[in-house]
């Protein structure tokens, strides 16, 4: 390698470099920074040699190993130049494929990029959202440079900055120009780089000697943009200091590098290395008569040594304690000796703002913000990496466009800046923009770059004990409030955690928090408060569920959350006790389990939602989750419900009225029946049932089944009256007249929600609880000819297949204005209705309802007017019938207040569908207008309001639950509301105060697990259950879901991890060992 | 472990004026933990006392004063890796190998510990294992990276014939081929030439599996130092277009054709090769 004495030579060998480059010629590009590594980009590099050397194709194609290239969510992954062509996530055997077609200049089209859920291809790395929503200035020449080549970096213009800094008039040029840029310190409190270059440039040094360290001791957890710029373009950053160096006259520079970095201390190593071999740095650089020379220093793994007095004892070889400034180690910094630290982002944008002019450098970001940040988005999101954009950019363009949303189902809440100084930034802010001043009014800061993504699976109070246990171990000790301060803001946020919590403890906290903040010294203490005050200010209702409830609905907090399971269950099953039953064959013990729970097994074990499942911890920790409700359906049909005999209490004096007999009303009147009540049940319908019968289709549900259950539920203390309705036939005041002593509301949402569209009300168009009603109670087919169904609910769905097993339905199509990952239905149900030949059609919403031409012409021929034709009455009194409807495609904007992204209309894009039957299904209200005139206080949308924790309404002794309080909701939530207003109506009728304290609801009961669990060969593949085919089910009801075999149900009851286990093991007779396991579980 | 060696160790820092730092990362290197008598030897040779040096050496979490295990797993719990269950990593682990965070088991191999954040935050939970990172690990892969752990590292997932793959060479100066047809490595040809070290000339085979580290050398070369390479035909040495990324010495590169190259670290003992597909000085 050449060492350059003058500017022109090394001009000359950059000149003499591009020459040489043969152009044209196609490059794999592939990430071999540590995300890429760890990920296998090792083997594909090795293959991809392999094949180039195999097939001398080395004239033909090159290869680039550079490192991050921030898409780290698709590692290992190639980029063909010159198509910026992007093979996501490969395996070696795809690579061969790729060289073949890169050297012929084709694309192998099946493994392009494509978005999750997409099918259409993104050919270049520019059309992938990803890409396209940021502005690489410094993160973007990580793709063009191999870092250990210092040739590539030349290429790029590398070290042109310099060229122009060592040229320039004179060296007090070089601050005006970053003071003009206006940049700001990259690793989080934003002081001006020019000012503070300004000052160092004054600064004389007695002993000759002045600093310039660049600060890559990068301790913010969730942060790791300086390590990828350190290891994917040292040169970058090599610049910049000797740029900074160049500016305050420094002698020496340092980079200060944390050991857990290896990567990135071998390039900068090497980058180092090369940069002095070529005269860059060293003596008499370029032969300009400057000497500076950089070595690196590894941080042996202290958090508060990236502050930048401990830092700099920390080099000088001792504890890494903060101490007091002034003086600023401008002044008197390393070895007293005048030192400059910039952080590793702040000097990689030093030599653009040179090369480019800091008046376009102004141009990038927002008021006082200039330039780009970079950011690690990392957590619950789809794509993880490094994402570089303008500050000032709103973080919802961040985490919903660039981010491409939630990694799984769960909505996000918030987001984390700043690391352990920082807070927790609100999914209602996403609207406030990223610079400096926003995040610090919102209570966090920005810190170096973290962006970490929560979801509903986060629990914010464990993310506030998080960081205090992160900060008591790296507080140095030297201030006494921080040392004991946050262990003591940790032990409180613990006894939280655990269900200890008390309200005064959130008092305590905020004091506790406050005095940290003013009394420490450095400023790891004085943000030491911001990741509990932030949580307190945005979250205070978690903390409030885990005080007052003492539930943590996250599932994170594993006192409160016991067996996830049975923490899952609204009616408190313990699905890991009757699984462990069905593991050792006492099927009717497993039975006991289940109804001891849940009034409702066998319709549970048929249409229940399973939120058991969705938390099962196999299925959480990279398995499958135990198929839980298939077991308990196995169990139901295989046991008589007689094995489980309640006795009833002696009969009281009492009586309740329950108005409505499904799920809700049966419940809750099973229950006060059990403990001694009368209870009249009126239903306005000929039979009980509710939604059981009139709304689930007999496919998904047989109505035998439901009949059975209920039946078993009746005993002498339950009378029916059938036909009754409230508000029509009574008020609430005549049940008390009739010497009722309580009133327990549950007649459901029976009234379907309107498209409010003109015509809506022609024939051929139902609402979909009428039709299924129609069908389900009185066998009428409504449903002819292609149907379409507009909602994308579970009813929506119900109805789609429901249509189509009528005899006059040739095809339904359903449309719904969101997309397929958005549709609320259950996702096996829409699957079957597509394996079933239902088409669904996404993005579009109906705009206008047309009636059929000829119909309106005979209108007009018969007189009358053609405006009175939209009104909808006239046309069922003129027999006009629906012939097709207009639709509008959509495509998905910014995320509305339910956490999905609204649908916006896209304009010209109206196209019309003939349809001759029209089911809508976008929801269901309670018919409960009339209640507020009886005195209960509704909310708009129809509901009853009621205190959610004993369901009493404004009205003494009425009480509410199920739809009717909550909209349409889930079968097992009504059994739920049955249960706890049974548990409410008898606390009030004994008059006692409502309601109980909370306590966690752990696993109680110890029952010995499988003495040979068979780990070796346990699979973690989870059993289906059986089904008819679709030619089976199409055009019938029978009953889609069958029952597993036994051998089937034992071996998938065997795989349960058994997590009940942690809270009764000292329970056992050997108790002594697992008992200091639990023991361990509370530390 | 010899007083000796800590010395000799200590004092090559203290020469070169390294920090203190810098020397505990030395001689923690060297025995995987900082003995008493190091960080005696450390206090005398630089001149600071004893309770100093104790200080820096409890104040960084990188040093250890105890015997660490021959094996060092490491659990992420940085914000991005708790967030996606890492605790619930770190905790499979403890239990499993029945030893709390920053423990060694008894036998000696593993040594545990969690760290705040080793920077890979997109790949969490993350887990490394002696310096091999696990990404994106679950609960069910414990067991199997425990395994990993105490077999060394060396993984076979049945694609180690795609990862190694034979390279033939030649002399760059005279052409003439390298490869030793009687004597094979890895069950290929060795590639031969003759390395001198200190005046005295021997001969060194290596592997053709581009990948292996597999050698024979017949000369006793001290560890770290760097030798020069020969071609055993004409015996001129083999040219030095670039350095060692491991350890910075000269590379000797060897002629594969025009503008490949496969470039040798020859510094002893440094696993140090690259094939390098656009080496300009071979065209």
């Amino acid at each position: 390698m050449r060492s350059f004495q003058t500017i022109a030579e090394f001009k000359a060998y950059r000149k003499s470099l591009l020459d040489a480059k043969d152009k044209g010629k196609p490059c794999l590009v592939i990430c071999g920074g540590t995300g890429g590594q760890a990920s296998g980009s090792n083997d594909l590099i090795r293959v991809i040699k392999r094949q180039i050397l195999e097939q001398n194709l080395h004239d033909r194609l090159s290869l680039r190993i550079t490192g991050c290239l921030g898409f780290c969510e698709m590692d290992p992954f190639i980029i063909v130049e010159p198509g910026y062509n992007l093979y996501p996530k490969l395996k070696m055997a795809d690579v061969p494929r790729i060289v073949a077609a890169a050297v012929k200049g084709e694309v192998v089209e099946d493994l392009l990029y494509r978005e999750p859920g997409s099918t259409v291809i993104r050919f270049s790395e520019q059309d992938i959202p990803f890409f396209q929503g940021q502005t690489r200035i410094v993160l973007g020449q990580n793709q063009r440079v191999d870092p250990i080549r210092i040739d590539d970096y030349l290429r790029i213009g590398g070290y042109a900055a310099l060229e122009k800094a060592l040229a320039g008039p004179d060296r007090g040029w070089i601050v005006e120009e970053i003071l003009k840029s206006k940049l700001r310190g990259r690793g989080g409190a934003g002081f001006p780089t020019g000012k503070k270059w300004e000052m160092a440039r004054g600064q004389r040094s007695p002993s000759g000697r002045k600093y310039v360290i660049c600060n890559a001791d990068e301790g913010d957890p969730g942060a790791y943009m300086d390590r990828s710029m350190l290891e994917g373009n040292p040169h970058l950053i090599i610049e910049g200091m000797i740029i900074a160096a160049l500016a305050m006259e420094a002698t020496h520079g340092i980079v200060y590098v944390r050991t857990e970095y290896p990567l990135a201390i071998k390039h900068a190593t090497i980058a180092i290395r090369e940069a002095r071999r070529m005269g860059l740095l060293g003596k008499n650089i370029l032969g300009q008569g400057f000497d500076f020379d950089i070595e690196t220093f590894h941080g042996a793994g202290a958090f508060v040594c990236g502050e930048e007095t401990a830092l700099i004892k920390s080099i000088e070889g001792k504890m890494g304690e903060p101490r007091q400034r002034p003086p600023y180690p401008i002044v008197k910094g390393l070895f007293g000796c005048p030192t400059c630290i910039n952080n590793v982002e702040t000097l990689a944008n030093v030599p653009y703002i040179l090369s480019h002019g800091a008046d376009a450098y102004l141009k990038i970001g927002a008021e006082n913000n200039a330039g780009t940040k970079i950011f690690s988005l990392v957590g619950k999101i789809k794509n993880t990496g490094l994402v570089e954009v303008p500050l000032g950019t709103p973080i919802g363009k961040v985490v919903h466009e660039i981010g491409g949303g939630p990694s799984g189902t769960a909505k996000i809440k918030a987001i984390q800046t700043g690391g352990p100084s920082g807070g927790c930034i609100p999914a209602s802010m996403f609207d406030l923009p990223i610079d400096y001043d926003s995040l610090a009014k919102a209570g966090s800061i920005m810190g170096s770059g973290g962006m970490i993504v929560m979801d509903q699976n986060t629990c914010m109070v464990d993310v506030a004990k998080y960081f205090m246990n992160f900060l008591q171990d790296e507080s140095c000790g030297k201030c006494f409030t921080c040392r004991k301060g946050t262990q003591r803001l940790h032990e409180i946020l613990e006894d939280i955690t655990l269900g200890k919590g008390t309200p005064e403890h959130l008092v305590l906290l905020e004091e506790l928090a406050r005095t940290v903040k003013d009394t420490t010294m450095c400023g790891l203490g004085q943000t030491a408060a911001n990741p509990v005050l932030s949580t307190l200010k945005y979250f205070r209702e978690e903390y409030e569920r885990h005080i007052v409830d003492k539930r943590c609905d996250a599932f994170v907090c594993k006192q409160l959350t016991g067996a996830p399971c049975q923490a899952a269950c609204p009616v408190d099953t313990e699905p890991w006790r009757y699984v462990a039953m069905i593991e050792r064959g006492d099927y009717e013990e497993a039975y006991r389990v289940i109804r001891s729970a849940n009034p409702f097994p066998a319709v549970s074990a048929r249409v229940c939602d399973r939120k058991c499942e969705s938390r099962c911890t196999l299925g959480v920790s990279g398995g499958e989750a135990i198929a839980i409700r298939a077991l308990k359906r196995f169990v139901t049909d295989r046991v008589k419900p007689s094995v489980y005999k309640p006795t009833p209490a002696r009969k009281k004096r009492m009586k309740v009225a329950v108005i409505g007999a499904g799920p809700a009303g049966i419940t809750a009147a099973h229950g006060l029946s059990l403990l001694g009540y009368g209870v009249t049940i009126f239903e306005a319908e000929d039979r009980p049932g509710g939604m059981l019968s009139c709304s689930l289709p007999a496919y998904r549900l047989p109505r035998d089944i439901v009949a059975r259950e209920i039946k078993t539920l009746v005993n002498k203390n339950i009378k029916f009256e059938f036909g009754r309705v409230l508000g029509r036939d009574m008020t609430i005041h005549d049940l008390f007249v009739d010497k009722y002593d309580a009133v327990f509301l549950a007649f459901g949402a029976h009234e379907s929600m309107r498209l409010d569209l003109k015509h809506e009300d022609v024939e051929g168009i139902y609402p979909s609880i009428e039709f299924l009603k129609a069908f389900n109670m009185r066998g009428e087919e409504l449903a002819r000819g292609h149907v379409g169904v507009i909602g994308g609910g579970n009813s929506a769905v119900d109805a789609a297949r429901v249509a189509l097993r009528q005899k006059d339905v040739t095809g339904v199509s359903l449309f719904y204005r969101r997309t397929r990952e958005e549709m609320p239905a259950y996702e096996e149900e829409v699957e079957a209705a597509l394996e079933e030949g239902v088409r669904i059609e996404t993005l579009i919403s109906p705009v206008k309802i047309l009636a059929r031409q000829e119909e309106i012409e005979a209108a007009l021929r018969e007189g009358v007017e053609l405006e009175t034709l939209v009104s909808p009455i006239r046309i069922h009194s003129r027999k006009g019938r629906l012939a097709d409807i207009e639709c509008i495609r959509n495509r998905l904007g910014d995320v509305d207040a339910t956490g999905r992204r609204r649908p916006v209309p896209i304009p010209g894009s109206e196209f019309k569908v003939k349809l001759d039957t029209l089911i809508v299904a976008i929801g269901e209200r309670p018919k409960s207008g009339f209640l507020a005139n009886m005195g209960l206080e509704i909310d708009k949308g129809g509901r009853v309001r009621v205190n959610p924790k004993t369901l009493a309404t404004n009205l003494r002794g009425v009480f509410a639950g199920g739809d009717l309080v909550t909209g349409p909701n889930t079968v097992i939530d009504a059994v739920a509301a049955g249960k706890k207003a049974a548990e409410s109506i008898e606390l009030y009728l004994r008059k006692q105060p409502l309601p109980r304290p909370a306590r966690p609801k752990l696993p109680e009961v110890y029952i010995e697990p499988p003495q040979d669990p068979g780990s070796e060969g346990r699979t973690n593949r989870r059993a289906a259950n059986p089904a008819l085919t679709p030619a089976e089910r199409i055009k019938n009801f029978r009953e889609v879901e069958m029952t597993m075999p036994e051998k089937t149900a034992r071996e998938e009851s065997r795989r349960c991890l058994r997590c009940d286990l942690a809270f009764t093991a000292h329970k056992s007779a050997d108790g002594a060992a697992p008992a200091a396991k639990e023991g361990e579980q509370h530390d | 472990m010899s007083s000796e060696e800590i010395e000799k160790i200590v004092s090559d820092y203290v020469e070169r004026q390294g920090s203190i730092i810098a020397v505990l990362e030395a001689v923690q290197n060297r025995y995987r933990y900082l003995p008493e008598e190091a960080l005696r030897i450390v206090a005398r040779q630089t001149g600071r006392r004893l309770v100093d040096i104790y200080g820096v050496a409890t104040f960084y979490k990188a040093f250890s004063l105890k015997p660490r295990g021959k094996h060092l797993i490491s659990v992420c719990l940085g914000t991005a890796c708790h967030v996606r269950g890492g605790q619930a990593i770190a905790e499979e682990f403890m239990s499993q190998l029945q030893i709390k965070a920053g423990e060694t088991t008894p036998d000696g191999e593993i040594t545990f510990e969690t760290v705040n954040c080793l920077g890979a935050c997109a790949l969490g939970p993350t887990v490394v294992v002696d310096g091999h990172y696990y990404p994106h690990v679950t609960r069910s892969q414990v067991g199997g990276i425990i395994a990993d752990a105490l077999a060394g590292m060396e993984r076979d997932d049945g694609a180690a014939g795609a990862r190694l793959f034979p390279i033939h060479v030649s002399c760059p100066n005279c052409k003439r081929s390298l490869m030793d047809y009687d004597r094979r490595l890895d069950g290929h040809p060795s590639i031969a030439c003759v390395i001198a070290y200190d005046g005295r000339k021997g001969r060194l085979g290596l592997s053709s599996l581009y990948g292996s580290r597999a050698s024979e050398v017949e000369l006793e070369v001290p560890m770290n130092e760097p030798c020069r390479f020969y071609c055993p035909h004409c015996h001129e040495e083999m040219p030095h277009y670039s350095n060692c990324v491991e350890c910075g010495s000269p590379m000797a590169a060897l002629y594969i054709r025009r503008g490949c190259a496969y470039e040798v670290c020859t510094s002893r003992g440094c696993p140090g090769h690259l094939l390098n597909l656009d080496q300009p000085n071979m065209k």
